[in-house]
């Protein structure tokens, strides 16, 4: 009998502190920092690294292109988009590339442990008056399969997730 | 009846010719640049096979199942470079990774030379556009060239984009906005 109110304690104290935790977790788990109804992409920077001019457009094109995909924004535009100045609740994503790695896509082919292409993109979510509201380092990489510019289709899907998960205003379409 | 056997066969092998010669002959008109569109222009399809034309003021792609025209004025940046790519690529390429005893790894060995012409240029709303395509070694930079007659504009002049252009002086980025 007492054994059956030991475990019974146990099983107790363990849900409480289940409970707890998932609490806990909930609390710290990132808050949306604003809702936008469209996010503005502004032209990859890249002053610190040479980066090759067909990576800074695919870089761009990508995050443009996944952006759309993910859905949640009313609109996406390009840098310079006279559209963008009407909208209220914008956000405007600057990018600069903070490193640069071109692997060999035939060196990943033969070697498959060799070649590694990545980048390293710093970017920052800003309203429209400029004001910072998230800042996050993200990379895009190409291991194995695909060309070098793959990378940068990594590092899009990855800013396109980041910025649906803080300012989509609306779910997934 | 030898003499009629060979002018059957002739007269056949006549039609053979002429019955291939037609579409080469079809083809005949196609100008321009051949190119791949690896990415960036609207409403057609990464990767698309296709014709760079330069015509009225214009740049122009022709796909097999897709057209867009850029006007040259509204390109902001030319830039060329070199790359090289597998022979077998695709789905093909994708297969003969599977290939046995390395057999994937050997063909990867084999690589084609390709030169990229990158343009970034302004639609109607003044929105930035980039766009990527490859063509056959050593036709970019004419074609950058004469692109920049027309009325396009470059961050790198083409002395110094000739050869290896693969990254931008930190001084011509500096200009762009």
């Amino acid at each position: 009998m007492k054994r059956i109110l030991y475990a019974a304690g146990f099983a107790f104290l363990l849900l409480g502190a289940h409970v707890k935790l998932a609490e806990l977790r909930a609390q710290s788990a990132p808050t949306p920092a604003m809702k936008a109804s469209a996010i503005q992409v502004l032209m990859i920077q890249s002053d610190e690294i040479k980066l090759p001019a067909d990576f800074q457009i695919s870089l761009y094109e990508n995050l443009i292109q996944q952006l759309q995909k993910q859905g949640g924004f009313q609109h996406v535009y390009r840098d310079g988009d006279h559209n963008a100045a009407a909208v209220a609740d914008l956000v405007v994503l600057h990018s600069t590339v903070r490193g640069f790695k071109k692997g060999s896509e035939m060196a990943r082919n033969v070697t498959t442990v060799t070649g590694k292409t990545s980048i390293d993109v710093h970017c920052q979510f800003t309203d429209k008056d400029g004001k910072t509201v998230l800042e996050r380092d993200l990379n895009g990489k190409v291991r194995f399969i695909g060309g070098n510019l793959r990378a940068t289709l990594d590092f899009a899907k990855k800013a396109a997730k980041l910025s649906h998960d803080n300012f989509a205003a609306r779910p997934v379409s | 009846m030898v003499f009629r056997s060979m002018q059957t066969a002739t007269i056949a092998l006549l039609g053979i010719v002429g019955f291939t010669a037609l579409p080469t002959l079809a083809q005949q008109p196609d100008t321009g640049t051949k190119v791949v569109e690896y990415m960036g222009l609207e409403g057609v399809k990464a990767k698309s096979n296709g014709r760079l034309t330069l015509e009225g003021g214009n740049l122009q792609f022709t796909g097999s199942n897709a057209k867009a025209t850029v006007p040259l004025h509204s390109i902001e940046d030319v830039v060329t470079g070199n790359d090289s790519q597998r022979v077998f690529r695709g789905t093909i390429g994708t297969l003969t990774m599977f290939a046995p005893y390395g057999g994937g790894r050997f063909l990867s060995l084999f690589r084609s030379k390709v030169d990229t012409l990158t343009i970034q240029y302004r639609d109607a709303e003044g929105g930035l556009h980039g766009a990527i395509f490859t063509m056959a070694t050593g036709k970019a930079d004419g074609l950058k060239k004469e692109m920049i007659a027309q009325g396009a504009r470059t961050s790198i002049p083409i002395q110094e984009d000739a050869g290896s252009s693969e990254t931008k002086p930190a001084a011509a980025k500096e200009k762009k906005p």
